[in-house]
């Protein structure tokens, strides 16, 4: 299946019953598909006359308490920001892919990593965080897809899965795992008539004297718990390592045969692969850092994720080398293998 | 200098949109803008929104335009263009400039239609001197052809597949041209290539006419329309001959039919050549049929009496 067709699946699969959005390469697979799997589905498909469009009305299927979810690439998901921040001010819970390509402007088509830090920094407005899944494969994309949803409304958030286009356009075999439902707090705040129930509210709207301020607070916290509980990482040859790979998503997976190719030739290298942006596993390379000193962060940007990985262990005294081509380039397994291989032989 | 808009005049005229774009053959929105560039008389800056125009016109460093172009994004083109209008403006009462230009705006439907339609509403109601022109093939066509709100009723598109549940578009097409009249600007106009002659003296009087002006031009799309490659020129006659888009001008508020045909041809002379429509001609979707007719009999009949008055 193509990774942009597994991601529309899985969220059919977690109960997505809302999808608003947007013609946009390399993401268009997915409203095209959901366009007749809705249909069949129960659920609603719309095409928006824009992205800006298409993710306030996920913003209202959102506050009528259905599963939402919303689909783009960097252009478009840059229109989406407002959204996303007001989907956070308000805490609505939903899904956002981003199928990112190359940029800025219009960039082109292919696939990037370069939307790094709008998604974990906040590309929107204000002191708001979402948690932001990094898939490497079809199969994780399938998972953190249904996992987005479950996490969104426990934590009443907007999730984002930052994918790219390479992932989006790419076939795999997959299995069609089950959604297994967790329990789910009730939604007892969306907006589903008020009858026999005290109204409720949802906005972004604070005007009070120390209204926003309290809210910020509560948002705050919640990010707090997030750091704690929904850290996400995987990590491979990290034990013995003396030098580790930091890579998210498909850089990640291109590192794997560069890596394996230098432990095959006796160089003693690890992956660490962030699966969760944000929260980012900061206190895991940290704890890394304590026997390991050499880094290498590999990316699909000029430069983004490696500045989160020198704050997790330069404090340490490692070092972090970086090795990343920007949008409109394609990184080869061949050069990351010399890269990685400059930073072992440079003791 | 003005050339007379005869054939052997405009062959002696260099073509400002030229070699070296990738349009897919037989498109039909390189040609629309040939025949714009030339029937202007001024030299002309424009402005191009993402679409199919704009990605296959400046691929990497080559450029189809020989005029000054600026590309925006796709919800910008009529933004972007005030932005430099308004600047020559400027220039011109600092006497800084003193050179006639004349300046357009070119996006598809998606860009115009849809999500476009705010900054193209402003820039007509702040009174730019410019010429939007729309060149509708009825879809996003540039990402793999989604419905976009030109895309008439029935017709199959990969966010509106045609299927046993949904015979393709279920929501008739937006009336681009009647909305555009609407912002009460001196010229608004629906033209087609296959007439060339009514398009590009439209084009003249738009750009005559001292104001924000608005042009809809249908532009015939074989990998969206799954027609012929070498079938353009052919169905944007026959959709004018049908009344599928008929050819009228508002000027000043007053509508003109631009051209009337003698006889009006069955607009299923227009679907039948057409991929697009071909599930319309099942059996079970007579009644989807005959309400495409419908819509499109219906704004005929209005505009004769429009016109008539």
């Amino acid at each position: 299946m193509k990774g942009n067709e597994a991601a529309a699946e899985a969220a059919i699969h977690a109960g997505c019953r809302f999808y608003a959005g947007y013609p946009i390469t390399p993401q268009n697979e997915i409203p095209e598909y959901m366009s007749w799997r809705m249909h069949e589905a129960g659920g609603v498909f719309i095409q928006a006359e824009s992205e800006l469009a298409a993710v306030n009305m996920v913003y209202g299927a959102a506050a009528a308490g259905a599963r939402a979810m919303t689909s783009s690439s960097s252009p478009g998901i840059s229109l989406k920001q407002e959204g996303i921040s007001y989907l956070a001010g308000a805490e609505l819970p939903a899904v956002i892919v981003n199928i990112q390509r190359g940029g800025p402007g219009l960039g082109n088509i292919s696939g990037s990593q370069a939307d790094y830090f709008q998604a974990v920094k906040g590309g929107g407005h204000g002191d708001y965080r979402m948690l932001v899944y990094a898939p490497n494969s079809v199969q994780e994309l399938w998972g953190l897809t249904m996992l987005a949803f479950d996490k969104a409304d426990i934590y009443r958030t907007p999730v984002m899965i930052l994918a790219d286009g390479i992932l989006g356009q790419m076939m795999e075999p997959l299995y069609l795992t089950p959604y297994k439902r967790p329990k789910l707090p009730e939604k007892s705040w969306a907006l589903t008539g008020c009858k026999g129930r005290p109204a409720g509210v949802i906005k972004s709207l604070y005007m009070g004297e120390g209204e926003l301020e309290a809210r910020n607070a509560v948002l705050q916290e919640k990010y707090k718990v997030l750091r704690k509980k929904e850290v996400r990482f995987e990590s491979l040859d990290t034990e013995d390592a003396e030098v580790v790979v930091v890579a998210f998503g498909i850089a990640a997976r291109l590192t794997i045969s560069a890596q394996q190719r230098l432990r095959k030739e006796g160089f003693k290298v690890g992956l660490f692969r962030p699966v969760s942006l944000f929260p980012f596993p900061e206190k895991e390379l940290s704890a890394l850092a304590d026997r390991v000193k050499r880094f290498i962060t590999i990316e699909l940007n000029a430069g983004q994720m490696v500045e989160d990985v020198r704050l997790s262990v330069c404090a340490k005294g490692a070092e972090v080398a970086f090795y990343g081509r920007p949008g409109g380039a394609t990184v080869a397994p061949e050069e990351i293998y010399e890269k990685i291989r400059e930073v072992c032989s440079a003791s | 200098m003005s050339t007379e808009l005869k054939l052997k005049e405009l062959s002696k005229k260099e073509d400002l949109f030229t070699h070296g774009h990738r349009m897919c053959a037989g498109c039909g929105a390189p040609i629309i803008v040939k025949m714009v560039l030339l029937a202007a008389e001024h030299p002309v800056i424009a402005a191009n929104a993402t679409g199919c125009l704009e990605v296959s016109s400046c691929i990497s460093e080559y450029t189809a335009w020989k005029i000054p172009w600026i590309h925006t994004a796709f919800e910008n083109a009529a933004a972007t263009i005030s932005g430099v209008e308004t600047m020559y403006r400027a220039y011109k009462k600092k006497g800084k400039m003193d050179k006639d230009v004349k300046f357009i705006a070119f996006g598809g439907d998606g860009g115009t239609y849809d999500i476009g339609f705010q900054s193209l509403s402003g820039a007509m109601e702040r009174g730019h001197d410019m010429l939007y022109i729309c060149y509708d093939n009825g879809a996003y066509m540039n990402t793999g052809i989604q419905r976009s709100s030109a895309t008439p009723r029935g017709a199959d598109t990969t966010t509106c597949p045609a299927g046993s549940v949904i015979p393709g578009k279920p929501q008739r097409r937006k009336d681009l041209t009647r909305i555009m009249a609407a912002h009460n600007i001196p010229y608004a106009a629906q033209a087609a290539p296959s007439h060339w002659l009514d398009l590009m003296k439209k084009v003249r009087k738009a750009l005559s006419a001292g104001g924000p002006t608005f042009m809809n031009i249908i532009s015939p799309c074989n990998r969206g329309w799954r027609s012929k490659t070498d079938d353009a020129i052919a169905l944007s006659r026959l959709a004018v001959e049908t009344c599928y888009w008929p050819l009228y001008e508002v000027e000043n508020g007053e509508t003109r039919l631009t051209f009337k045909p003698k006889t009006k041809k069955p607009l299923i002379e227009f679907l039948k050549p057409q991929g697009r429509f071909k599930h319309l001609f099942a059996p079970e979707n007579e009644q989807r049929l005959k309400q495409l007719e419908a819509d499109i009999d219906a704004e005929w009949q209005r505009l004769l009496k429009e016109s008539a008055g």
